[in-house]
């Protein structure tokens, strides 16, 4: 009887303790997306991403417990921290003793469809931040460039390290810690705003809608898109407002797993999308006058004639947003996808 | 630095290599100061890639046609009475027609098509809406949380 409890024992520890090495990719894989829920962490990472395309770079004191986590960033001369609660995005000015709150975006993704998009496997191990970690690659099942390599804590699957590819292969965002600790006590107070600051509070942008349950609350007909690329399944369809003139959008919210496509529409006010955006987008938005403003910074090469449609094409790197002028709604797509496709899934809506 | 101080107008010759010597050597000591003429290249050359990565699309047989038929008008109309003067209105109108058959090849749609403009820069809309994207983003499996953050920040500088 004694030795079934110690052989009992052991198998437990195999399976329960380090057995989370054995685990497939993506139970390791989506194990890191709740890893913070259980235990405590502190650790220093070097943060880097494309916006603009231009790389910024920071380092982030990060701290994580019980499925909340802070960033305390410094960049330069900067500082600022950004706290998720859970329910809001908590963006800190130190300077100006300011939090501003926005609602935390949720998106109820079922992971077997990622699992049925892409593949996930392990190439390798390596030493991060003095911790033995996996690496798992994630790959489009169809072929191209992985989109995700993880660095995956062989002990609590806490993502030690991280690395984002767009469609087109290059590398937009990564983290890497460089020191770690699990387990340390952590005070509430670090995800709250601090006693005295000012906050503003938050809007709530997320009310999942029908289509005509948009259509009725911004008053023309939402349209569908013919066309999305394989894969991508609607998460579901929002009331947005955005930007300095607050437009008023309807936005329909596609998937693929671990990809987002998001699909503007408004209402086509008078001669919009008829050339007059073309122009050479040399000048620098914030030296120009309102006027130049609302008709479009940047504008782009384009030399199309008063009357002619026109698309307009943005490369973020990190992503690729094109608006085009339908017959009564302007459509703007967002997502990181090849020039054609986002082409192809903007004439679809008209 | 004043507007005046930026060298965007020196930035289309140096992101395709036509810049030598000092000149050279001037934009790149501005560059390592000047993160808006930084920015500015860097979009130049996104463009660059953007319209590179365009195909060009076969003029249709009649537009050759039709340029051939004009110049041959023209030289029948004009030629017995002042052929000097024809044969240089064939040329400059010949010219003309190049030029114009020339944009219409760099025309990435063909006619009755919707232009396809690349823009350096976001105007107030789209880069609206590239910041909603961007929150989604936060809760997207998988998402780098540091790094979308990072970019979050970046946002709110700007704006």
């Amino acid at each position: 009887m004694k030795s079934y409890a110690i052989s009992f024992v052991l198998l437990s520890i195999v399976f329960a303790g380090p057995g989370l090495a054995d685990s497939t990719p993506w139970q390791a894989v989506w194990g890191s997306e709740t890893a913070t829920d259980k235990i405590t962490m502190t650790g220093r990472a070097n943060v880097m991403t494309v916006n603009d395309g231009r790389s910024l770079s920071a380092t982030a004191a990060v701290t994580a417990a019980r499925g909340k986590i802070r960033f305390d960033y410094q960049a330069s001369k900067r500082r600022w921290s950004l706290i998720d609660d859970g329910t809001h995005l908590i963006q800190l000015h130190p300077d100006r003793k300011t939090a501003l709150l926005l609602a935390r975006p949720t998106l109820a993704v079922d992971r077997t469809l990622a699992e049925r998009n892409y593949l996930a496997r392990e190439t390798a191990e390596e030493i991060v931040a003095g911790r033995r970690a996996r690496i798992i690659e994630i790959a489009p099942r169809e072929g191209g460039p992985p989109v995700y390599r993880l660095w995956l804590d062989r002990e609590t699957r806490f993502a030690l390290k991280r690395e984002r590819h767009n469609v087109d292969g290059r590398l937009t965002s990564g983290t890497e810690y460089t020191a770690v600790q699990f387990g340390p006590a952590i005070a509430p107070e670090v995800f709250a705003v601090p006693q005295g600051w000012v906050t503003k509070q938050p809007v709530d942008r997320e009310a999942k809608l029908s289509l005509s349950q948009l259509g009725a609350r911004l008053g023309f007909a939402i349209r569908s898109p013919k066309y999305v690329p394989p894969g991508y399944v609607l998460l579901g369809g929002y009331e947005q407002e955005w930007g300095r003139h607050r437009l008023r959008m309807a936005e329909l919210r596609y998937t693929d797993g671990l990809r987002v496509l998001s699909i503007f529409q408004r209402e086509r006010t008078g001669d919009e999308g008829s050339g007059r955006h073309g122009g050479r987008g040399r000048q620098h938005g914030r030296d120009r006058g309102e006027d130049d403003r609302d008709r479009g910074r940047g504008g782009g090469l384009g030399f199309g004639p008063p009357g002619r449609e026109e698309m307009t094409l943005v490369d973020r790197g990190t992503e690729k947003a094109l608006r085009y002028f339908s017959r009564d709604t302007a459509v703007v797509v967002v997502g990181d996808l090849t020039a054609e496709e986002i082409v192809r899934i903007a004439k679809s809506v008209d | 630095m004043t507007d005046r101080d930026h060298i965007v107008d020196r930035l289309a010759d140096y992101a395709v290599g036509a810049l030598r010597g000092r000149e050279k050597a001037r934009v790149e000591t501005h560059l390592a100061e000047c993160a808006i003429c930084r920015r500015e290249l860097a979009a130049l050359q996104r463009t660059g890639e953007l319209l590179n990565a365009v195909s060009l699309e076969p003029a249709p047989p009649e537009t050759w046609d039709a340029v051939r038929e004009r110049i041959g008008d023209l030289r029948r109309a004009s030629a017995p009475a002042r052929p000097r003067f024809a044969w240089g209105l064939a040329m400059g109108i010949a010219a003309v027609l190049i030029v114009a058959l020339g944009i219409f090849l760099q025309r990435p749609t063909s006619i009755g098509e919707p232009l396809l403009v690349v823009a350096v820069e976001a105007d107030d809309e789209m880069q609206a809406t590239i910041e909603g994207h961007l929150s989604t983003m936060w809760a997207a499996p998988l998402a780098d949380e540091a790094a979308v953050g990072l970019r979050l920040a970046e946002w709110e500088n700007d704006g």
